[in-house]
């Protein structure tokens, strides 16, 4: 089996842009559009964040899909359940608004939609090739590969520090 | 005939599941064997309010091939309620005839209703106490002939018992002896927007009292007499004032009972083989390192877990748990209580906010350079955060303005 | 010859898939690559609710996460961003408009007294018209007085303080008694624009309907004052145009001539490039470098200022600019204002072309600058053809590749000419229209963009409104996608409904007329006012709409307004970014119509566009009862 591809974010690249934050809800509304999405009620919501912290950092967060999911235990109507591409998905039918999966979540991902009252997360957009998140961010903060190629580049990206540092 | 199985989960609720299923991801082969006293397959416990409302069927409760509980193979026996436990010859007996050997045990009975003794006429038709989905089918049946039932107890479930309720079309009142609802989970003062919630959605609460007899004629209750002579007329009455962990069969065996069964750091008993998680099982608080038994779905899930992994053979230390930690959500006013929340007594550092929408108590030490306790009341974004932050025992000095402010985001852990 | 599906369908003009396929093999990027490279773009910028007006921020405002922003810095709303994004953007257009108007005064001018060199004045009947408009007495006196005064008339629009500005006065009674009463009816043209960008100013105008008032305002000072004199001034130094003959597309460029296209929008430079190219000195210097002569070519407005006075080709419109670079054809492409893309310095490096910037406005990265000014403007011209006659040489024929594509056009029809093609009087256009014959009018006008299939928007717009036989107005890169396909001959009367090929037959007009460049809208405004005072009515009145299939310019956006100010129902065909705004969008799609009898839509589909359109005129027949 090869592996799946997951989302990573190189945080240095992030410049707060949000554009992500909009193609996400874009990609989870009913018209797909960014023009019939701000139309529709209740408003689609975004599945990732982007958060600031000093001195100025932004910091994309969304669902890391956990090894050893919390929410997916914590859940009492078994309304989560991981793929087999290994995403960890909430069923909105199961899914009964008791928000245990919020109060478990270390990294703060899980929406509450109060309009439908469900709970909502990334779903690594199903039907799409690439997250829309990851093809919307202009400066490459986002990224779409598999865990090993993604580390890989991190460590020969680190080596080349290492190597220009060292002169 | 002798009948064995490698894996014998005794209890058919979170804890035995999550033990089952974490069992298979390792060991694919050996038997698993579940038994639950119930008439019903495992189901999601939390969910029998929707019974009772409607709002879910019974195939929408099952645990198997839900959510994480997808693998296979975990022989389950319904109706079978274990008498007496033999560790010499490891095998259990169960009240059917039947008995059944074991390689590993894992004691995960649960808890029932516990019911008040100093209350008369708790016998008649109509009187719950809603545990089981038995009990859900028989209070649905029930509300469909009366117009008014009586809850007494103030807990997260005797309110979702009384919205299901209130959501069929019933008046109902709750009679609740403590000053405010919730009072396992936070201060009185913490729960004035969820009380002003519940009585906008039409719940009557009567605060202050305790109910002495339950009256009743022939088509079962038809009254509750509180302890200042008042009586409400009823047509049934549902009591939610804890639980009790299921320990009987286990009396004589030598399995340490201490409140609950006892564990050791791996969720192992005092006699080999054994094992034990969930709100039989007395758990321990990662932070303040005290031992007490709990009624938690998340823990118990997380102790069968990490039961199941050391039964398999992996050896896994068991994390704790909070003795609160809930997250809910009623009459449209979500909250999340966890840690250490009450703060009356003792010597803490409380920082407290409020907005016409949403409340927050968030409790630090004495020294105020950690968070042990937080009530979230209307808005609960990232309170997975502060779980984390309070269970690894984080230091705040950096965070500790954002906690207050309710600003913190996994950013500040980058 | 079979294209990449991508190719085909990036644009619906052969010459389009031709020279995109051969910048693919030359691999060279063109704006239909960087489109897609910028895609998906920012949603913010999409809906207009990013705001940069302070350094507060930048602040944006979140369209749909409950947890994101509502309110800038400051407490700017969505409504409040978008509205003041939205009138900068008129500003901008006004502007530009205006600019080139004021840029036409100046010459004026500057011929009136002596002192340009080159320039005359073509067009005395004009000229005293306007002196008459104007007040300015022009019994015997030369036509340098004459000019010189109104010269001074015109100029003096633009930095008035009071009063009103005196194009306006064209439109009818009821349509500038409405803008006095709504506070719109501008002042100096300057002097609007100054004040949006002071409203727009961190914490000044915070009210959306306020805003988009003083946009208005501004527009009306573009249409029916900058543009106008842009328009009005260009007549009386160059001619009012007549309805004449020529040729569109990119085989317009000839393989054996010295290639000159002159782009932009300004005729003051262009008028004299064509007057140089004709100097019998320089075209023998041509022929002796092997050429055999001087082919000079238009693209954008200014293509269609020196197509309409002098039948000179027009090798394309605004997205074809690169990829008459890309034919390795052209010696000189020789710009001046507006449209013009950056990318042509670095793109000509790739092939023997020399860019030539001659404003002193407009500078490009790459481009070779040579200065324009009236006062030696001929001798200027000629050195910039004779630069481009001495780069031939350095033309490699074996890069050279120009396809064949181009079209016969008749372009030219001013108010005047308009007015002549009917007998001399508008009755017979009334008559059509009373009759049914001619079910309404549309000016149909606008840039291109990569977002709509290039030409698509406007073809497919404007066949549809000929069909159905609303007679079609058009200018600008509309006009050249009309003319590359055809739509501009009296034969295409063939297209239109039965109603609209009798009336065009008898008169032996194209069912699309052309009215020149993108001020010249501003001619299309005096024909409607013309039409509505012949019958006693409001602009608001009439059966007419307009459209804009593939605007995207802030020239674009000012026209819009000008044109709903006026009282014309306006469809654009791109999305303006305004949606972040439910109030800015009700009330340009909704209660502008209480306001000043107009409206906007978007609408995408041409087709669909046109039966918007199509739908609006017949409304309008049935309240005129015809």
């Amino acid at each position: 089996m090869t592996q799946p591809k997951e989302i990573f974010v190189k945080t240095d690249r992030c410049v707060g842009c949000l554009s992500c934050t909009i193609a996400c809800a874009v990609a989870h509304s009913n018209s797909r559009t960014l023009f019939g999405a701000v139309f529709e009620k209740p408003v689609p919501k975004s599945r990732i964040y982007v958060e600031w912290s000093d001195p100025d950092k932004k910091i994309p967060l969304v669902c890391r899909h956990c090894e050893e999911a919390p929410c997916m235990f914590a859940c009492i109507s078994g309304a989560i359940h991981r793929d087999e591409n290994g995403v960890v998905l909430t069923d909105t039918d199961k899914c009964i608004g008791c928000w245990t999966c919020v109060m478990v979540c270390p990294y703060g991902v899980i929406g509450r939609h109060l309009e439908t009252h469900k709970a909502y997360r990334c779903d690594r957009c199903p039907d799409r090739d690439v997250p829309a998140c990851v093809s919307a961010c202009p400066t490459g903060a986002l990224v779409y590969e598999t865990a090993a190629s993604f580390s890989g580049a991190v460590r020969k990206s680190a080596s080349r520090e290492l190597i220009r540092s060292e002169g | 005939m002798e009948e064995s199985t490698r894996y014998l989960i005794a209890g058919g609720g979170a804890a035995g599941m999550a033990a089952a299923h974490a069992i298979r991801e390792i060991d694919q082969e050996g038997t698993i064997t579940l038994l639950t006293d119930e008439a019903d397959q495992p189901y999601f416990r939390p969910l029998i309010p929707f019974l009772v409302s409607g709002e879910k069927k019974d195939s929408d409760m099952f645990m198997a091939g839900s959510g994480p509980y997808k693998s296979g193979n975990v022989s389950v026996r319904t109706g079978s309620l274990i008498t007496w436990f033999d560790p010499e010859q490891k095998t259990v007996y169960l009240e059917n005839g039947g008995r059944i050997g074991y390689e590993k045990i894992l004691f995960a009975t649960g808890s029932r209703p516990y019911i008040p003794p100093d209350i008369e006429g708790l016998d008649a038709d109509g009187v719950f106490a809603l545990r089981t989905m038995a009990d859900a089918r028989s209070m649905a049946k029930r509300a469909e002939q009366t117009s008014h039932a009586v809850m007494l107890g103030g807990g997260v479930l005797n309110l979702k018992a009384a919205f299901a309720l209130l959501k069929k079309g019933l008046k109902v009142t709750l009679i609740v002896y403590s000053p405010e609802v919730l009072s396992q989970l936070m201060e009185p003062e913490d729960a004035f927007l969820i009380r002003k919630a519940l009585d906008q959605a039409g719940l009557k609460i009567i605060n202050g009292r305790s109910a002495e007899i339950v009256l009743s004629g022939k088509n079962g209750v038809d009254a509750v007499g509180l302890d200042n002579g008042r009586e409400l007329s009823c047509g049934m009455v549902c009591i939610g004032k804890g639980v009790s962990p299921n320990v009987h069969f286990l009396e004589g065996s030598g399995v340490i009972v201490d409140g609950g069964v006892a564990a050791d750091m791996y969720t192992a008993c005092n006699i080999k083989d054994a094992y034990t998680a969930g709100d039989v099982a007395v758990a321990y608080d990662p932070v303040s390192g005290d031992r007490m038994v709990t009624a938690l779905w998340t823990n118990a899930v997380e102790m069968g877990r990490c039961a199941g992994k050391n039964m398999a053979g992996v050896k896994t230390k068991y994390s704790g748990t909070f003795g609160i930690l809930n997250a809910t959500q009623v009459a449209d006013e979500p909250f999340v209580s966890m840690g250490t929340v009450h703060t009356k007594e003792g010597d803490f550092e409380v920082q407290r906010s409020s907005t016409a929408g949403s409340y927050r108590k968030m409790v630090f030490n004495a020294g105020g350079d950690r968070l042990i306790g937080a009530v979230l009341v209307g808005d609960i974004t990232n309170a997975g955060l502060y779980r984390y932050v309070i269970r690894e025992k984080k230091p705040v000095d950096r965070i500790k303005q954002n906690i207050i402010d309710h600003t913190l985001h996994y950013g500040h852990f980058v | 010859m079979a294209y990449d599906e991508k190719i085909l369908e990036k644009s619906i003009d052969p010459s389009v898939h031709k020279m995109l396929s051969r910048a693919a093999e030359l691999h060279i990027e063109t704006a239909w690559d960087r489109y897609e490279k910028m895609l998906p773009e920012c949603g913010f910028g999409e809906l207009g609710v990013c705001c940069r007006n302070c350094n507060m921020g930048p602040c944006r405002i979140s369209p749909f996460d409950d947890h994101g922003p509502k309110k800038g810095v400051c407490g700017a709303t969505a409504d409040i961003i978008v509205a003041r994004n939205l009138v900068r953007m008129i500003a901008g257009g006004a502007a530009a408009h205006s600019d080139h108007g004021r840029d036409l005064a100046h010459t004026l001018l500057m011929t009136a007294e002596g002192k340009s060199s080159g320039y005359e004045i073509k067009d005395e009947v004009k000229l005293k018209t306007l002196a008459v408009e104007y007040g300015i007495p022009v019994d015997g006196r030369t036509k340098e007085e004459i000019a010189l005064d109104l010269a001074k008339a015109a100029y003096a629009e633009f930095g008035k303080q009071e009063g009103f500005i005196q194009f306006t006065r064209r439109a009818p009674e009821k349509r500038v008694a409405l803008w006095k009463k709504l506070g719109i009816d501008p002042r100096g043209i300057d002097r609007e624009i100054v004040e949006i960008m002071h409203r727009t100013h961190i914490g000044v105008d915070n009210d959306p309907v306020n805003l988009i008032l003083q946009g208005l305002k501004a527009s009306i000072a573009d249409g029916w004052g900058g543009s106008a004199i842009a328009t009005e001034l260009s007549d009386v130094l160059f001619g009012t145009p007549v309805p004449v003959r020529s040729q569109s597309n990119l085989g317009v460029l000839k393989k054996d001539h010295v290639n000159i296209i002159v782009h932009g929008h300004e005729p003051v430079l262009s008028e004299m490039v064509v007057a140089a190219a004709g100097d019998p000195g320089l075209v023998s210097q041509a022929e002796k470098t092997g050429a055999k002569g001087i082919n000079v070519v238009g693209i954008c407005c200014t293509g269609n200022e020196v197509c309409m006075r002098h039948g000179i080709p027009m090798a394309g419109n605004f997205l074809q600019q690169e990829l008459a670079v890309i034919t390795g054809a052209v010696e000189a492409m020789i710009v001046d204002v507006q449209c013009i893309m950056p990318s042509l310095g670095p793109l000509s490096e790739c092939f023997h072309t020399k860019f030539i910037s001659t404003s002193p406005k407009a500078k490009f990265p790459g481009a070779l600058h040579m200065e324009f000014h009236e006062e030696k403007a001929l001798g200027i011209a000629k050195e910039i053809v004779q630069a481009a006659v001495d780069n031939y040489r350095s033309r490699d024929q074996d890069k050279v590749m120009i396809p064949e594509d181009k079209t016969e056009c008749m372009v030219g029809f001013s108010t005047e000419a308009v007015v002549r093609a009917l007998g001399g009087t508008l009755d017979p256009l009334l008559e059509a229209v009373k009759t049914g014959k001619i079910r309404g009018i549309a000016g149909v006008v606008g840039c291109n963009n990569p977002k709509i299939k290039h030409d698509h928007g406007h073809i497919g717009l404007v066949e549809e409104l000929i069909k159905h036989d609303v007679l079609v107005t058009s200018t600008g890169c509309n006009a050249m996608a009309c003319a590359k396909r055809g739509l501009l001959l009296p034969e295409a009367a063939e297209q239109a409904g039965e109603g609209l090929k009798s009336v065009c037959q008898a008169l032996g007009i194209p069912p699309v007329l052309h009215m020149g460049s993108c001020v010249d809208i501003s001619r299309i405004l005096t024909v409607c006012a013309a039409i509505a005072n012949a019958l006693g009515v409001d602009i608001s009145d009439l059966p007419v709409a307009g459209a804009a299939p593939e605007w995207m310019s802030e020239k674009a956006v000012s026209i819009g307004s000008y044109v709903v100010s006026s009282g014309i129902f306006t469809v654009l065909g791109t999305v303006p970014p305004v949606l972040g705004s439910p109030v800015v969008t009700e009330v340009l799609t909704r209660t502008a119509n209480d306001v000043v009898g107009a409206t906007f839509a978007v609408e995408t589909d041409p087709v669909k566009a046109a039966a918007l359109m199509i739908a609006h005129i017949d409304a309008k027949r049935k309240a005129l009862g015809v």
